[in-house]
């Protein structure tokens, strides 16, 4: 059954102006909106693509990996999965292709970085949001310390690696560790690392942290380190 | 039962004493009297209410939030519910706030309280339509879309 539009949704129009293959199985769109305008976002926003399947549609969200400040296109990362429809979908699209759009949304942004030391944790496409984030908190509070623990099955999984390397050697309040590992022990390193260096390392409970991810092991982050007396507004995280 | 089954009339609008005896002696036969569940819907921006009556047993209905969540039921009936996430609890947009029934409602969990934390409008009895699960059979729910919710899409975007 076909569920009745809502009365005042909105959708954009965005035409597909650069294709990037981060890896066989990674991908980035580049797009524009028809209308000529930009596309107002915050950090760490995503975007619900309208995804045509048989006879009906679907909504589904790609988080916004490019910055806010960029004039240009604006860029949504993806890797192909198992039975995935919609992004099969969105695999088949070339340049030149349309698709309809609602958003931004999400609530999981920086628009400006808190007074404390921050922590980032993201694994393979879940880097997208959190690229922007990072940048934003570099940007907003220059003299925080913010380090982002990135894991990815292997390493040309972990994206953007160029560009972290050289935040890395021009932002000194910047570190950044990229740990390979196999897809189904991500989580169990990502939680020994967060264990070793937020929790047992010392008594700091002032930090802020950042996760990213797909499936159950980004709770299992957010419960270790609000179990370990982190406040629980300081700790943002995104599930999918 | 004979109880039951007059209130269950009663509750559905099935009036009259005929009716009622039918639906008795359907019961007699053993004829399946399916349990109904019912969902009513009221919109801040004035659309027309809608009412939807379901069997929880028979979820999931559509294919996004949770099995026999608002959401699911609303959907898998034709009555859209924004869920730009595409309902996995990862935005705000499904926001209902629940003016009967919420202690009928599975309970929340604590990533749905994080994101209702930020959702715009938030009162006592806010869920979020993908996350709140109608399993009781004899649930009678009403939740109120807010204006916000259906305008949230048209506010952002484009500069």
């Amino acid at each position: 059954m076909t569920a009745d539009a809502p009365s005042k949704r909105s959708t954009l129009n965005a035409r597909i102006e650069k294709i990037f293959d981060h890896t066989s199985d990674t991908r980035s769109l580049f797009l524009s909106l028809t209308s000529g305008k930009h596309l107002r976002f915050a950090p760490g926003q995503f975007i619900s693509i309208t995804i045509p399947l048989g006879d009906e549609t679907r909504s589904r969200p790609y988080s916004i990996a490019s910055d806010p400040e960029d004039r240009g296109p604006f860029e949504i990362c993806f890797n192909r999965v198992d039975g995935g429809r919609g992004v099969q979908w969105l695999f088949d699209r070339g340049v030149g292709d349309t698709l309809d759009f609602s958003g931004p949304f999400g609530s999981f942004t920086i628009e400006r970085a808190p007074d404390a030391e921050l922590g980032f944790i993201a694994e393979s496409t879940a880097i997208a949001p959190i690229r922007p984030m990072l940048k934003r908190a570099l940007a907003s509070s220059p003299a925080s310390k913010i380090h982002l623990i990135y894991a990815a099955s292997d390493r040309d999984h972990i994206l953007y690696a160029d560009e972290l390397d050289a935040l890395v050697r021009t932002a000194p309040n910047f570190s950044y560790e990229p740990v390979i590992v196999p897809a189904d022990q991500i989580y169990d390193r990502l939680f020994e690392m967060a264990q070793s260096r937020w929790i047992t390392a010392d008594a700091d409970r002032t930090r802020h942290f950042y996760i990213c991810g797909v499936g159950k092991g980004v709770i299992r982050l957010r419960d270790l380190l609000r179990g370990a007396g982190y406040e629980r507004r300081a700790v943002h995280y995104e599930q999918w | 039962m004979m109880a039951k089954i007059r209130r269950r009339c009663k509750r559905r609008g099935f009036e009259g004493r005929r009716l009622f005896r039918g639906v008795v002696a359907a019961h007699n036969l053993n004829y399946d009297l399916t349990p109904m569940a019912k969902l009513r819907i009221q919109f801040e921006n004035g659309d027309p209410e809608k009412v939807i009556e379901f069997d929880p047993a028979k979820a999931p209905f559509h294919h996004d939030g949770e099995p026999g969540s608002i959401l699911d039921v609303m959907l898998g009936h034709g009555i859209h519910l924004e869920h730009a996430c595409g309902g996995n609890c990862a935005c705000t947009t499904c926001h209902v706030i629940v003016k009967q029934g919420f202690d009928k409602l599975g309970e929340s969990s604590e990533q749905e309280e994080d994101l209702l934390d930020r959702a715009p409008g938030l009162t006592p009895t806010s869920r979020l339509g993908c996350q709140a699960i109608i399993k009781d059979p004899d649930a009678e729910i009403v939740v109120v879309i807010p204006r916000y919710t259906i305008n949230q899409v048209s506010e952002a975007g484009e500069e």
